[in-house]
């Protein structure tokens, strides 16, 4: 029986690599007792897999995991078994049945909800970056790999960016290669024209296909507006259009 | 303090700073199992630091043992901390943040006391980083009245002569009886406001058994420099200071709950000591002396352990601890009924330090059953018949040969052999036995499979107090580079043949400190001042930088490390008991200079190393002595 989990991974959890988290979840899932399916073979493995991997440092209530089990099992009893099994800031949020011939989960997980939240006093600031860059045509961010620095153009994968006090939400596109949140902060840094300091926390807040205005979350269904006030007033229910 | 307000958590002040770091989950607790008191609430509070990066320290039982056994206390908090890795460590004097522990966050100073784990001598500087990372002085007589208690344990602390300084408090052997009364001293100084003077709270410490205060001891030195003898400073103080045992394994049941790391550690697995203590005589063997008598757990205690543990923590492989595990007198049924247990789970069993003998093949079939054989490692330690005397690790070169033919015969591909080269009396002869015996084992293999491997792995001997080679010389860094090359040219053709081998130089450091007297002490100072960090690590060892510290404190290796000492000599740990009659060791010695071997005294009579009489106990096996003349 095949689960599919969005999860959150948050608080300390936040500086584990992924290969870390994927053990912590092997023995979560052993610790809770579920009867979780292995491969074939001398070394077999859980049937545990991540269809894609969150950057070290950011935290996240909109990760997803794949899992599948050797026997059937309640999905709420067995998400309740391994939140209390697993160390503090790893939860499951929600989980669900996956039915034959469902396509990949990867085809649902195309644009994330970022999170990215500022101390108190540069909400000023962070109005007139997120103003700039939501009518910039080009968005130039620079991208350092091996000493070699390449000229990128976020604009693209930007799908909505709006300030909330001392936040700032944005969607961005899975492209590839992908845009990091960092890198909307120096966007942002670059357009306000003024030292801007850094997020204190980042966190991907869902996952799931590009709506206008925000996106459609991929376990759920459930539409998540681009901006907080909005998702605060409508929890989530209309589509509002375009900041 | 504890009880300073100004006292606060310093993840605030961390938590930015660690995306700039390596491997940063070394640094923020959170583990599975991890127990977080609120200090309001306790009457004391220790923190235990081992002293190596947390991937290292982390799945230590000294510490994992003493942690559940003090937070298991109404009212005590035990808390973790580890050595920052130097990135880090730049960041916390950049930043002016004190050492602190995992749990809390809290820093070193807001705990009562300070434990140390030593394991061995490598982790001497970054001890001293620890405390200057806390804010505590180095020298243990310039602390103030309520700064935290500095103690040191592990089998490092059977010589604290070069931490004397350093330290408030050494203990010799098992922790956990000793921590338990320490804590009762300290609730007493913690309900006067931790008042008393400094001489007091160290004066109660010393009250209590095993409990050694380098400063109310004074070594004094004849004219020629070498040590008189180390004497009490004041009335009550014991001459000798005994080591302390823990005589029945199955009333101490841990880890209960072993602590589950988020990251990559040495050992992720249940680890469970199915017994204490080794009577094998190996004479280079520190640990094997110092632990003695041999104390086993019973079978039904460990497999109810592992049971547990594997509950407690998720963990899907067990290691069964001891320094012999071939040995326990069950240990055929306890593997037995462990396999049975887990056959056909994801769960995998491991018996590490087994001896050199066709039945450890037969346990490891056991123990792994229908899974892969990979790998096996022995460790004949030397390759002669002669040297093996002399060190007295009694295995024939048939029985090794029969060995390898029975672990290739039921499929392991591939055999790891440990020796030591430097050792006393040894000849040329004797280091090319080595290879010779690599060799011999590989053609073994070889009509097994043509793809079948072995590895011979050397490493320079370096002698230890409290063992039969306390007296002998070490070998200097260039014979032993030498004594490599002879083993190199003759394998060298051999690709299956795989040598692995360690860089002489920090062997004479961790002679130095292993046999050091207090004069030591500055040599250890100096090379932290210089920047000596993470020792045991080959890329931040610099010997040149040692060397230097040795000759500013003017501490000559030639006197320390290659000397070979004389019967009368005063040893810079004689004050420490650790149960062996000095007589017997030094006669121990004279036997293996005339290649006399001496077999376990689990079978044959004692002959009397002084350590049962001495803890009024005895070996605590079911194995039945060969002398009583069973069939």
């Amino acid at each position: 029986m095949r689960v599919r989990a969005r999860y959150a991974k948050q608080h300390r959890l936040r500086f584990v690599s992924a290969i870390d988290l994927g053990r912590i979840w092997e023995r979560a899932l052993r610790k809770a007792g579920l009867p979780i399916g292995y491969s074939e073979g001398f070394t077999p493995h859980p049937k545990v897999s991540f269809p894609d991997a969150l950057a070290l440092g950011y935290a996240s209530t909109g990760e997803y995991v794949e899992l599948t089990f050797a026997v059937p099992v309640d999905v709420g009893a067995a998400a309740a078994a391994f939140n209390r099994a697993a160390p503090e800031g790893l939860r499951i949020l929600d989980a669900t049945v996956v039915a034959e011939g469902a396509p990949r989960f990867a085809k649902w997980l195309r644009a994330s909800l970022w999170d990215l939240r500022y101390p108190r006093d540069e909400a000023a600031r962070l109005r007139d970056g997120v103003d700039a860059l939501a009518s910039a045509e080009h968005i130039p961010v620079d991208r350092e790999r091996k000493g070699n620095i390449t000229r990128l153009d976020l604009e693209p994968a930007l799908h909505v960016i709006a300030a909330d006090g001392d936040t700032v939400r944005v969607v961005l596109h899975h492209t590839e290669p992908p845009f990091r949140p960092g890198e909307v902060h120096q966007a942002l840094r670059a357009a306000v024209g003024a030292p801007l300091r850094e997020p204190r926390l980042i966190t991907r807040i869902a996952q799931g296909s590009p709506e206008p205005g925000g996106i459609r979350e991929a376990l759920s269904g459930q539409l998540l507006p681009g901006t907080r006030d909005e998702h605060a007033a409508a929890a989530g229910q209309t589509n509002r259009g375009s900041s | 303090m504890a009880t300073d307000p100004q006292v606060h958590s310093v993840w605030p002040r961390i938590e930015p700073l660690l995306t700039g770091v390596r491997k940063p989950a070394r640094y923020v607790g959170g583990e599975d199992n991890i127990v977080v008191k609120d200090h309001a609430d306790v009457d004391s509070s220790w923190l235990l630091i081992y002293p190596d990066a947390y991937e290292i320290g982390q799945p230590n039982q000294g510490i994992q043992i003493l942690y559940e056994v003090l937070n298991e206390r109404d009212r005590t908090v035990a808390e973790r901390a580890f050595a920052p890795w130097p990135d880090m460590e730049e960041l916390m004097r950049e930043h002016q943040i004190p050492l602190f522990s995992l749990e809390n966050h809290l820093p070193l100073k807001a705990f009562d006391v300070v434990g140390f784990s030593l394991a061995a001598e490598v982790g001497y500087t970054n001890l001293l980083n620890c405390l200057d990372l806390g804010g505590l002085s180095l020298r243990a007589d310039a602390r103030a009245d309520d700064d935290p208690l500095v103690i040191i344990g592990g089998h490092a602390a059977f010589n604290p002569e070069p931490l004397a300084p350093f330290v408030d408090v050494a203990v010799a052997g098992d922790g956990e009886e000793f921590v338990l009364e320490v804590d009762e001293v300290l609730r007493r100084w913690r309900r006067d406001g931790r008042s008393w003077p400094r001489e007091q709270l160290l004066a109660e410490v010393g009250r209590i058994e095993g409990a050694y205060v380098p400063r109310f001891y004074q070594p004094r030195y004849t004219d020629d420099g070498r040590l008189a003898g180390t004497f009490p400073r004041r009335k009550g103080v014991p001459y000798r200071v005994p080591k302390r045992t823990v005589s029945d394994l199955d009333q101490w049941p841990y880890p209960k709950k072993q602590l589950v790391p988020l990251t990559e550690t040495v050992h992720e697995r249940y680890s469970v000591e199915i017994f204490r203590g080794c009577t094998r005589g190996c004479r280079f063997c520190q640990a094997g002396m110092i632990t003695r008598p041999v104390r086993e757990r019973s079978k039904e205690t460990v497999k109810q352990m592992v049971a547990e543990g594997l509950e407690n923590t998720g963990l899907n492989e067990v290691g069964l601890l001891s320094l012999s595990s071939a040995d326990h007198s069950e240990i055929l049924g306890m593997c037995g009924d462990l396999a049975d247990t887990y056959e056909g789970t994801a769960t995998s069993l491991s018996l590490p330090s087994t001896r050199v003998d066709a039945f450890n093949v037969t346990l490891a079939d056991e123990l792994i059953r229908n899974g892969r054989r990979t790998g096996l490692t022995f460790a004949p330690e030397a390759g002669t018949e002669r040297m093996r005397r002399v060190i007295n690790k009694m295995v024939s070169e048939a029985d090794m040969l029969r060995t390898a033919e029975t672990a290739f015969a039921n499929g392991w591909r591939h055999l790891k052999l440990y020796f030591m080269i430097g050792l006393p009396t040894e000849t040329d002869e004797d280091v090319l036995g080595i290879a010779e015996l690599g060799l011999k084992v590989l053609a073994i293999g070889r009509e097994h499979g043509r793809k079948n491997k072995v590895t011979i792995s050397v490493g320079g001997f370096v002698p230890k107090p409290h063992t039969p080679f306390q007296w002998c010389a070490q070998d200097r860094p260039e014979e032993l580079q030498r004594k490599l090359g002879l083993i190199k040219a003759r394998v060298a053709s051999d690709r299956n043949l795989n040598l692995r081998y360690h860089d002489p130089e920090p062997g004479v450091m961790e002679g130095l400190l292993a046999r050091g007297d207090r004069r030591v002490a500055d040599a250890i100072e100096q090379a932290f001042l210089a920047g000596a960090r993470f020792d045991g690590w080959h890329e931040h060892y610099d010997h040149a930088r040692w060397l230097q510290a040795a000759a500013d404190a003017g501490v000559d290796l030639d006197w320390y490390c290659w000397r070979e000492r004389g019967a009368d000599e005063v040893m810079p740990w004689d004050h420490l008991d650790s149960g062996l009659e000095r007589e017997w060791l030094w006669d121990d010695w004279q036997d293996s200079l005339r290649e006399k071997p001496l077999d376990d005294c689990r079978w044959i009579p004692c002959y009397d190393c002084g350590v049962c009489p001495g803890l009024d106990l005895q070996h605590q096996t079911n194995h039945l002595p060969l002398y009583a003349g069973q069939s």
